[in-house]
């Protein structure tokens, strides 16, 4: 009687578990598997604009997408994704990294200073680069005009300094989330070992890089890791600054995948897109498995 | 020690001198550019010619009554014909498509979480193992497929179409969840076991409600990160423009009177907005601390 009752127990649980995850696993299937399925059969096909149908075209679109590496666009988004993710890691990591122990210190101001770096998160971009746009271009020359009596064009607008400006914005606007995420796994690094250090003697910037670097390297390699995929996704804000007309040498690989598939009119052009997207894809998996065996290899350790 | 003599002290480090004066210097070149923009949303476009960097001479909030009455994004109406969407209209859309996606997305997140969580099932384990790869596999491109997908579908230019396709649970929320519910004590449920309550009930009444303060910062999170997306509506909602959108085009349209730097800063501003405020109320929820990588210790 108490099996049989168990037995009933058991089935209902496995039901009310498979009603439970029913739409969210048929949801991942349809939007993550079948998309992705579809985007590599896709890359496949050729469209025929006189049945609106697709063929099967072999790999002809992935011919064009490595003859594509030849032009100045290719070789721009090649040239500039590289750029971005090296002072994304470079400048940008290592900012957040210690705004973030200055906070998780309690130094002065903390508290302001964490609501402030996090304002920019949660900023509509479009806001945010347009403000940011209409500054450096009126506003600045105006104010180096009043000051120096002499007429300068706007940061973006100067061939010389738009790329730096464009690094330097998402650098600027970047901090937020990350910094949320050190903070906390900064607090998560146990007391007596910090304590230790200071009877030692290990003043902040020695505590920085001997015990919390160390402590915090699991969630430091997560972000570098997800950052790889960045790399052929990050747009540099370019469609928010210039919409679909930014200049060839500024291209990145985001911002090529977005805008073509934006302006396109039709299905003819997702074929080629879908082999590009593949191509990138296999090279960013390369290069996010590397990345994360040679931090793994290579980073500090807590002995 | 007291408090002001230990901030005092802190302040002799070298570290924190030199950081103090980078954040400072941080937040002004963030307040700046802000500031500007708030002022010059209440120039005229004729001042703002002379008068580009001073303070409105005349104090206009003209920009914002134009905004609001032609603020109007084209869309299509079908048979060729072009309609236009005013800027109520976009606000409306904008919070139909952010709060109808991030209450999806935050309710999907969570039952999965609850479900992969509670249940010690082998295809928990998938579940689990789904999000954490799909986390670090980078897939670059998938847009045009996506959009083949909706349209197959029928969710193409639907905003409820935008719900069920963000509805999915991905990403570093369903981590936080998972944690929680794997962290919440089983006595609690098994409690309410004994005491003969259905599994919907220990769900809904037990467990749902410990986790509410985190849900609602999802929501709020999700709410925000969907309000200020501009590109995806772009693409999936061309009859249902969000303020983002209008904002967007406002931003790089060449007509006479919207083109002025005052009208376009305008547009930011009240974009800004909602979410400002929201941001203001919650600073605190949506400013707590979120872990998402393990401690080596």
């Amino acid at each position: 009687m108490k099996r049989a009752k168990n037995r009933v127990g058991e089935r209902n649980r496995k039901v009310f578990y498979a009603l439970l995850l029913a739409f969210p696993v048929l949801q991942f299937i349809i939007f993550y598997v079948c998309v992705n399925l579809n985007s590599i059969l896709l890359a496949f096909k050729v469209y025929d604009y006189d049945t609106g149908a697709y063929s099967f075209a072999g790999f002809s679109n992935f011919t064009f997408v490595f003859n594509q590496f030849g032009t100045v666009i290719f070789q721009s988004a090649i040239k500039n994704s590289l750029i971005l993710y090296a002072f994304t890691l470079g400048i940008g990591v290592t900012l957040a990294l210690l705004f973030s122990y200055y906070i998780h210190k309690r130094f002065p101001g903390h508290s302001v200073f964490k609501v402030i770096l996090f304002l920019p998160s949660v900023i509509s971009a479009v806001a945010m680069v347009l403000t940011f746009k209409y500054f450096t271009e009126r506003a600045i020359p105006a104010a180096w005009e009043s000051l120096f009596d002499k007429e300068i064009e706007g940061l973006l607008a100067n061939p010389n300094t738009t790329k730096g400006t464009l690094i330097f914005y998402t650098l600027w606007a970047g901090f937020g989330t990350q910094i949320l995420m050190y903070i906390g796994a900064m607090n998560n690094v146990s007391d007596s070992v910090k304590e230790a250090a200071q009877l030692d003697g290990a003043g902040a910037l020695r505590e920085f890089f001997y015990i919390i670097i160390p402590s915090i390297y699991p969630t430091i390699v997560t972000f570098i890791v997800v950052g790889v995929a960045g790399i052929f996704t990050h747009q540099m804000n370019l469609y928010s600054f210039y919409g679909t007309s930014a200049a060839a040498e500024l291209y990145t690989f985001g911002y090529y995948l977005y805008v073509h598939t934006k302006v396109a009119t039709s299905y003819a052009d997702f074929p080629e897109l879908s082999a590009l997207g593949i191509v990138l894809t296999v090279v960013a998996v390369a290069m996010t498995m590397t990345v994360k065996y040679l931090l793994e290899k290579f980073g500090p350790s807590t002995d | 020690m007291n408090r002001k003599l230990k901030k005092f002290l802190s302040f002799r480090s070298a570290f924190a001198v030199i950081f103090f004066i980078l954040l400072v210097l941080y937040c002004i070149s963030l307040f700046l550019p802000l500031g500007w923009g708030l002022l010059t949303t209440f120039k005229s476009r004729g001042e703002f010619r002379t008068n580009i960097l001073g303070f409105p001479q005349d104090f206009t909030f003209s920009n914002y009554i134009y905004a609001f009455q032609n603020m109007d994004v084209p869309v299509p109406l079908g048979n060729g014909q072009i309609g236009y969407s005013t800027l109520l209209m976009q606000f409306v859309n904008s919070f139909l498509y952010a709060g109808g996606c991030a209450l999806a997305a935050a309710i999907v997140i969570c039952i999965t979480a609850y479900a992969t969580a509670k249940f010690d099932y082998f295809f928990s384990k998938i579940i689990y193992a789904i999000v954490v790869i799909t986390m670090v596999l980078p897939i670059v491109g998938a847009l045009p497929s996506e959009i083949q997908m909706a349209r197959l579908f029928g969710l193409f230019d639907s905003i409820p179409g935008m719900w069920i396709m963000r509805a999915n649970f991905l990403g570093i929320y369903y981590l936080v969840f998972y944690s929680t519910f794997k962290g919440v004590a089983k006595e609690y449920s098994e409690a309410a076991y004994i005491d003969g309550a259905s599994e919907w009930r220990v769900m809904t009444r037990v467990l749902l409600p410990i986790v509410s303060p985190i849900f609602l910062t999802v929501v709020l999170l999700k709410f925000i990160e969907f309000w200020n997306d501009y590109q995806i509506p772009l693409i999936y909602l061309p009859s249902y423009p969000t303020v983002s959108y209008g904002v967007f085009t406002f931003g790089n349209t060449n007509a006479t009177e919207a083109s002025s730097v005052p009208m376009g800063l305008t547009g930011c501003f009240l974009l800004l907005l909602p979410v400002l405020v929201i941001f203001l109320v919650f600073s605190k929820r949506l400013i707590g601390n979120v872990s998402m990588g393990g401690i080596k210790e």
